[in-house]
């Protein structure tokens, strides 16, 4: 039977290496590869080199910012910029639709400024051209018009008729088909990632991810099981459809399905279902809380009123002049933990929000491989909501660090009423160590993304079940 | 006539009987109708949150006005009628709005609305501390896209074109009832173009239908809107008519001729649009980086300093001839006119950093749409944003009309405080208000030039396969 399957696997690729749409089809695929890899690797490049230097610029301005109190330097608070990570060149993923600086100062935690997408135009909303890209939507598509007449035509010209009647199965037949279109998938495949995992090796000396190796295999292996279902599905459709027309019309109809219309559909549907508030809105509801308490104990004014009663109880002084430290630092420092705390609880409410949202279309990819290749992609390439929000975190909990810092400094070294009088100065700037961004490992990004991996692992199930039985050969 | 009828007759009774033709049009329809209710759902949001913006500025600005006839016995009172009639603590604290209303027909293209923000809070307090905001939003969302009626129109409708059109010649021939025809002594070419103007009318008809109950659900018809969108749509749906008259011309075999008007398909929609965004990225690349820095909340580096105040003060004041006397003043409120002489100082400083940042903006945009032309899907996506008001330019006026409403809300603080005046309660009544100042010349000229484009494509198209269809040989 082995030797069948490589027979008609060899017949399979000489006749498709004569057709000579298909080897435009394929040069094209190639091409516009080659052109999404190139242009993302410049996009990186000089990305990259913009948000080095205004990282350095922005920590050269934090440290020579002069004597001043601390409060005030909290104030002046410094800017992080998210980096692209190495893999972005392959996969954008929300990276045009994610906020790219945040400017970190005391009292307010702000939100992301400046998204890509709004310096584009109308046009951002057709979607750019990423490696990815053509290796989720465009490259099925070639392999639906190769393969859509595959059993077809035999059909129709009987020579299906023939080769079973030479005691060669369906099962044979089917195999060796898939095993062809496969061969092709491996030939665009390989030297695609080959090249990739080079240019990451080649490119990582100051990349943000340190597992580039185990994303760029993960990244093969999902693609490998996506094109390789999208593969068994059009032969088998194929196979199962009277005419090629028919077959041609199945898959094309699957294609646009799948690929276009249920992965918009689910996501707005998830927005209608959960919907968002206004930015307005949620901070009105952050503002209030911090002003009057996530519960009635907790108004401000009660805070700080049980604050200093702590403080001089603790201390075993009437007044504030007499503890050893400037209790103003104190009370700032409380104020900022309390707003850590409604932010906190906000942020998250907000997340689990979007969260929802994502997982009707994550449950989509059920019935959409497209879904799940793309989110899967997209979070092995960090590009992805999650990456995103590790790095919101990080930056978030670097605030923290140097508000606190400034606070505690001011605690101790200054005197309680007296703000013009204390100066800190460069020492206290460098405390603050430089923002450096790591992403989490792969590891840790997988336990989201359950879903996803299973609707792709069972549409690869699928179709290993759906490769006929060497027992049966009724489909002529 | 007779003809035509009894064509139309054959392929109403074809489409009746093709049960995958009526499930593939009333998918689009029930598509369409979700996507006004999404679309109209989204509007209606941002309409909410809207009113709630407008609500909390009057209900502010009551406060103020109603403070000059109260007793000022209490400390709040007294602390609220000190921020409503004096400007050291005004200015700073009296809070507008400026909003990007939507347009009545905005549901059913939503353009941009849902990645810049439509509405801002703004204050006498730094322009660039309070300009580069966000709204919320799912980056996952975004990346989707929205399921408006437009997407219906623009990507969908072309499908439908594509699937009751490619097979008119070629399924005839390999049915075998071409020879039959050709004994007839009508042309092959009237024939098909009877049958193509079927589902014309039958699709372009869907196209309206879906648009009406869009007007319809609308707050308010506006006749121009109305017709300009209808007009877009039949351009639009004419192109790909004529685009598959082309296909057809060619006379290829069925399969052939709908992978042809699928990689049509793909390229006008996905990959030349793809293509031009990374190439927009790549040549007109944009730094926001620097901007990032402006943003920042500064003040002056001694505030405790009366000669650095006096200095920033002067500074500020060489450039307003129009408050002399101010000079003389300065004595009085000297840390509120030092803090409001610096925040205006910065803001110029920054000025024209922002505004390059806006001209790098403005030429990429530029730059990409002259491609538009070629693409007659994002042609259409355009001219329908321009036409409901969210487009990426409209986000742009709207900057701009902040920037000058920003200035009006300064003048109107800054000029009491410098010249030691009180706000009175009849300075209530002409207190600075938003106007946004769009270029409608500049707007109806983008929208006429698109249609002109799409016609143009769509004629050259129609006589080209006019000639090729009896010239071809199947």
């Amino acid at each position: 039977m082995k030797r069948q399957v490589f027979l008609i696997s060899g017949k399979e690729l000489k006749g498709l290496a004569r057709q000579n749409s298909l080897k435009i089809l394929f040069t094209i695929i190639m091409v516009l590869l080659g052109f999404a890899l190139y242009a993302g690797h410049i996009a990186y490049k000089q990305q990259k080199i913009m948000v080095e230097t205004a990282q350095k610029e922005r920590r050269a301005e934090w440290l020579d910012q002069g004597d001043k109190h601390p409060h005030i330097a909290a104030h002046y608070g410094t800017y992080v910029f998210k980096p692209k990570t190495l893999l972005s060149l392959f996969d954008f993923g929300l990276d045009t639709y994610t906020g790219t600086s945040v400017y970190l100062e005391a009292h307010y935690p702000h939100e992301f400024m400046f998204r890509p997408a709004q310096g584009y135009g109308n046009m951002i909303r057709f979607g750019e051209l990423s490696a990815a890209l053509v290796l989720q939507l465009l490259l099925p598509l070639l392999i639906i018009f190769i393969t859509f007449q595959t059993f077809t035509k035999e059909k129709e010209t009987g020579t299906l008729k023939l080769l079973v009647s030479q005691g060669v199965s369906i099962r044979s037949i089917y195999l060796g088909k898939v095993l062809a279109y496969s061969i092709i998938v491996f030939t665009i495949m390989v030297p695609f990632f080959t090249g990739l995992y080079i240019v990451g090796t080649i490119e990582n000396t100051s990349s943000v991810i340190t597992d580039m190796g185990v994303r760029v295999l993960l990244l093969f292996l999902v693609y490998i099981g996506y094109l390789w279902a999208f593969t068994n599905f059009s032969v088998w459709i194929s196979l199962k459809s009277s005419s090629a027309r028919n077959a041609l019309l199945t898959l094309l109809i699957f294609w646009i399905v799948t690929g276009i219309i249920i992965p918009k559909t689910s996501a707005n549907l998830g927005e209608t279902l959960y919907p968002l508030p206004s930015m307005k809105i949620y901070k009105e509801a952050i503002q209030n809380d911090i002003a009057n308490g996530m519960n009635p104990n907790e108004t401000k004014e009660k805070r700080m009123a049980r604050l200093k009663e702590d403080y001089l109880q603790q201390y075993g002084v009437d007044s504030l002049n007499q503890l050893p430290l400037n209790f103003e630092g104190i009370q700032m420092q409380e104020g900022e933990e309390y707003t850590n705390k409604v932010y906190d609880f906000h942020d998250a409410a907000l997340y689990k929000k979007f969260e929802l949202q994502n997982r009707a279309g994550s449950l989509m990819g059920f019935v959409a491989p497209y879904i799940a290749v793309r989110n899967l992609s997209m979070a092995f390439a960090a590009t992805d909501w999650y990456s995103f929000n590790d790095f919101q975190e990080k930056t978030n909990n670097y605030r923290r660090h140097l508000i606190r810092s400034m606070n505690n400094d001011m605690a101790k070294n200054s005197r309680y009423g007296e703000f013009y009088e204390y100066k800190a100065g460069r020492n206290l700037w460098e405390t603050i160590s430089d923002f450096k961004y790591l992403t989490p490992k792969v590891t840790m990004i997988f336990k989201y993304y359950g879903m996803e991996l299973a609707s792709l692992s069972l549409w690869v199930l699928i179709m290993f079940i759906l490769i006929p039985s060497s027992s049966k050969n009724k489909f002529i | 006539m007779k003809l035509i009828l009894l064509l139309w007759q054959r392929e109403g009774i074809s489409i009746i009987r093709n049960t995958f033709q009526i499930i593939m049009l009333s998918t689009v329809f029930l598509l369409g109708m979700y996507a006004i209710y999404y679309g109209h759902s989204k509007i209606t949001e941002q309409q909410k949150t809207i009113k709630n913006v407008e609500q909390i500025e009057k209900e502010e600005f009551e406060h103020y006005k109603k403070s000059f006839y109260r007793d000022h016995t209490s400390v709040k009172e007294k602390q609220l009628f000190d921020i409503a009639s004096k400007p050291a603590y005004a200015w700073y604290r009296h809070g507008y709005h400026a909003i990007l209303n939507p347009h009545s027909l905005a549901h059913m293209s939503l353009g941009q609305r849902d990645i810049e923000p439509y509405y801002y809070k703004l204050t006498g307090m730094s322009l660039y501390y309070q300009l580069f905001q966000i709204e919320l939003a799912n980056p996952l969302k975004l990346y989707a896209g929205n399921f408006d009626l437009s997407f219906v129109l623009i990507y969908l409708f072309p499908l439908l074109i594509i699937a009751f059109t490619y097979g008119l010649y070629a399924e005839e021939k390999e049915n075998g009832m071409l020879p039959l025809l050709r004994l007839q002594t009508i042309g092959l070419r009237k024939i098909l173009l009877i049958r193509m103007a079927f589902y014309y009318v039958l699709i372009v008809g869907l196209g309206i239908l879906l648009s009406s109950i869009g007007f319809l659900v609308s707050s308010e018809l506006d006749v121009l809107s109305i017709f300009l969108w209808i007009s877009a749509i039949l351009c639009y749906l004419s192109f790909w008519f004529a685009l598959m008259f082309l296909l057809i011309s060619l006379k290829k075999n069925s399969s052939l001729t709908a992978i042809s008007a699928a990689s049509l398909w793909l390229l006008f929609l996905i990959v030349l649009p793809a293509i031009l965004n990374v190439y927009a990225n790549l040549v007109y690349s944009i730094d926001n980086t620097s901007l990032a820095e402006i943003t920042r909340r500064k003040g002056l580096e001694n505030e405790d300093d009366v000669n650095e105040s006096k200095a920033v003060i002067f500074e500020y004041l060489q450039n307003r001839n129009d408050l002399k006397g101010a000079d003389s003043l300065i004595e009085i409120n000297i840390m509120a006119k030092a803090y409001a002489a610096f925040t205006a100082l910065n803001d110029n400083h920054h000025r024209k950093e922002v505004s390059d940042y806006f001209d790098q903006i403005r030429l990429r945009q530029k730059r990409i749409s002259a491609f538009r032309w070629a693409n007659p899907a994002v042609n259409t996506q355009g001219i329908l944003n321009e036409i409901v008001e969210t487009d990426s330019e409209i986000f742009q006026s709207f900057y701009q009309s902040i920037e000058s409403f920003h200035k009006d809300i300064t003048s109107f603080y800054f000029d009491k405080l410098f010249l030691n005046k009180e706000i009175t309660s009849k300075d209530y009544e002409t207190l600075p208000k938003f106007n946004l100042k769009i270029d409608s010349q500049d707007r109806n000229q983008k929208i006429r030039n698109g249609f002109i484009e799409i016609m143009v494509a769509t004629f050259l198209l129609f006589g080209l396969s006019w000639i090729l269809f009896n010239k071809t040989t199947f």
